[in-house]
């Protein structure tokens, strides 16, 4: 069972590296933004996974919880900002 | 001959509600007609007999109501039923509820909780069905070498009232892949669609339809339809 | 000077969304010893919350729940919290922050003692973290002027 938890980690992690793409090359800051908060999204299945790898899934779960309240509030912060800013 | 009466009598009845239309239009009129200060004092009385029809819940419902649901959260979350932490769960949901009571329940009309929840659970796997077979949609749209999308923005008016029925309506659309919601702006949705399909199966109106059937909106007649559907009936009884 | 967002569906969803997320603050802070979190984390998410009300919501609505005074008072009061436990115990005979001593007051065994004295610390350190979230975000927003300043800042301004 580890390994296919490992094997679905893994997996994810090369998505990330797909969307990371879009964080370096993207044209103009939306773009960044929206990917950021998609890389948020996935980071926060792969600590979901490593908690099962390492047999404590409860406490993995309330850092997972936190993860995605600040990448929420950090998401419309920066629009915020950038609609204040025009 | 059955027809022929059931003719007759929808022919009266749409004369009635044209009537009443005309009247409803004339009473408008005298009413523009009154100085600023009556009309004022006419918007204010309308207004104070609206809103006692639809008795609002007091500020202590609203409070015991949010203490409740905090207090299940914090069940959830910690794990502990002894009675140190469940003291502690209780003193925090005091605090939280009273800091945050008119956040989470600013627009429920009283008595319609327990039904509306008990639709919202029912409405949850319908959503997932429309989310899986739309993913397979996209996934075949993305996947194809030639990439047949065909990006469009629709905008429609929608039907419902509050503004929790229009948050759900867009967080449903945007969830289903294909579609996303722009902006609301005055009852007015914008959408972007990827494709003239997706477009298509929002066109039909079925989730706003179910939608409107979880908060308990949209259930009355409005006049303006009725009316439009006599004229459609006059034409067809013309061409008989 | 930010004003409330005109967007429907972010000002809905935060203010469904604020009182659970002050929960789950509280949650961390109290269980500190049983899972990861404490006074420090549960703070910034307190204060995180104040921040996604100021942004979808303006500034009034933040002024009438949580007043900047109220906020100044809850930072100075959870250093007191903090010090006074350390000072009780130095009062009652051990060392600064020993909180074993903290038995006799409290009528339990030493361990349970040093249990409620880490969780009373916690308490006060995240009031502290939570005003001082809230201090620095509503002072570099407001570039700290505040409303009623306003004409005072451009009259200073243009006079030299």
């Amino acid at each position: 069972m580890n390994e296919f938890f490992v094997a679905v980690g893994l997996g994810l992690c090369i998505l990330v590296f797909l969307v990371l793409y879009r964080v370096i090359f993207g044209p103009g800051v939306f773009n960044r933004i929206a990917a950021i908060s998609a890389i948020g999204t996935k980071t926060l299945i792969i600590l979901l996974v490593l908690g099962y790898v390492y047999n404590r899934v409860d406490m993995f779960i309330d850092i997972s919880m936190v993860y995605a309240l600040l990448n929420f509030i950090g998401c419309i912060a920066a629009a915020k900002y950038l609609e204040m800013e025009r | 001959m059955e027809v022929t009466l059931f003719i007759h009598a929808a022919d009266d009845a749409f004369r009635i509600l044209e009537n009443a239309k005309v009247q409803a239009v004339g009473l408008l009129d005298t009413a523009t007609r009154l100085t600023s200060e009556t009309r004022w004092m006419e918007e204010k009385k309308v207004q104070g007999i609206l809103k006692g029809a639809q008795a609002t819940r007091s500020g202590f419902q609203n409070f015991v109501a949010t203490f409740v649901m905090l207090m299940g959260f914090w069940a959830l979350l910690s794990g502990k039923f002894d009675t140190f932490h469940l003291s502690l769960g209780v003193i925090c949901s005091v605090i939280v509820a009273y800091l945050s009571h008119d956040l989470l329940f600013a627009n429920v009309r009283v008595g319609d909780g327990r039904v509306i929840a008990q639709r919202f659970i029912r409405y949850i796997p319908w959503l997932l069905y429309e989310i899986v077979t739309a993913n397979f949609y996209v996934a075949y749209l993305a996947l194809s070498p030639k990439m047949p999308i065909d990006p469009q923005i629709i905008r429609f008016k929608t039907k419902l009232e509050s503004d929790i029925s229009w948050v759900t309506l867009a967080n449903s659309i945007t969830l289903t892949p294909g579609t996303i919601t722009i902006d609301i702006a005055d009852r007015e949705f914008m959408v972007h669609a990827l494709d003239r399909k997706v477009a298509g199966d929002l066109d039909t109106g079925e989730m706003e339809d179910r939608v409107a059937h979880i908060f308990m909106e949209a259930d009355h007649i409005y006049i303006q339809d009725v009316l439009d559907v006599s004229r459609i009936f006059a034409e067809l009884k013309r061409g008989m | 000077m930010i004003a409330s967002s005109d967007d429907i569906i972010i000002k809905t969803i935060a203010r469904i969304f604020v009182p659970f997320i002050q929960l789950y603050a509280l949650y961390v802070i109290m269980h500190g010893h049983y899972s990861p979190g404490g006074g420090f984390q549960g703070g910034v998410i307190l204060g995180a919350s104040m921040a996604l009300l100021l942004i979808t919501h303006g500034y009034d609505e933040v002024k009438r729940r949580l007043p900047e005074g109220v906020v100044m008072l809850l930072g100075s009061v959870g250093v007191l919290i903090y010090a006074g436990i350390g000072l009780t115990c130095l009062l009652l005979g051990g060392n600064y922050l020993d909180y074993s001593q903290l038995s006799v007051i409290l009528h339990v065994d030493p361990a349970h003692a040093r249990s409620l004295g880490i969780l009373g610390v916690e308490l006060g350190v995240g009031f502290t973290v939570m005003a001082i979230m809230y201090s620095i975000f509503f002072d570099i927003s407001t570039g700290g002027i505040l409303p009623g300043d306003e004409k005072r800042n451009e009259e200073l301004e243009n006079n030299g």
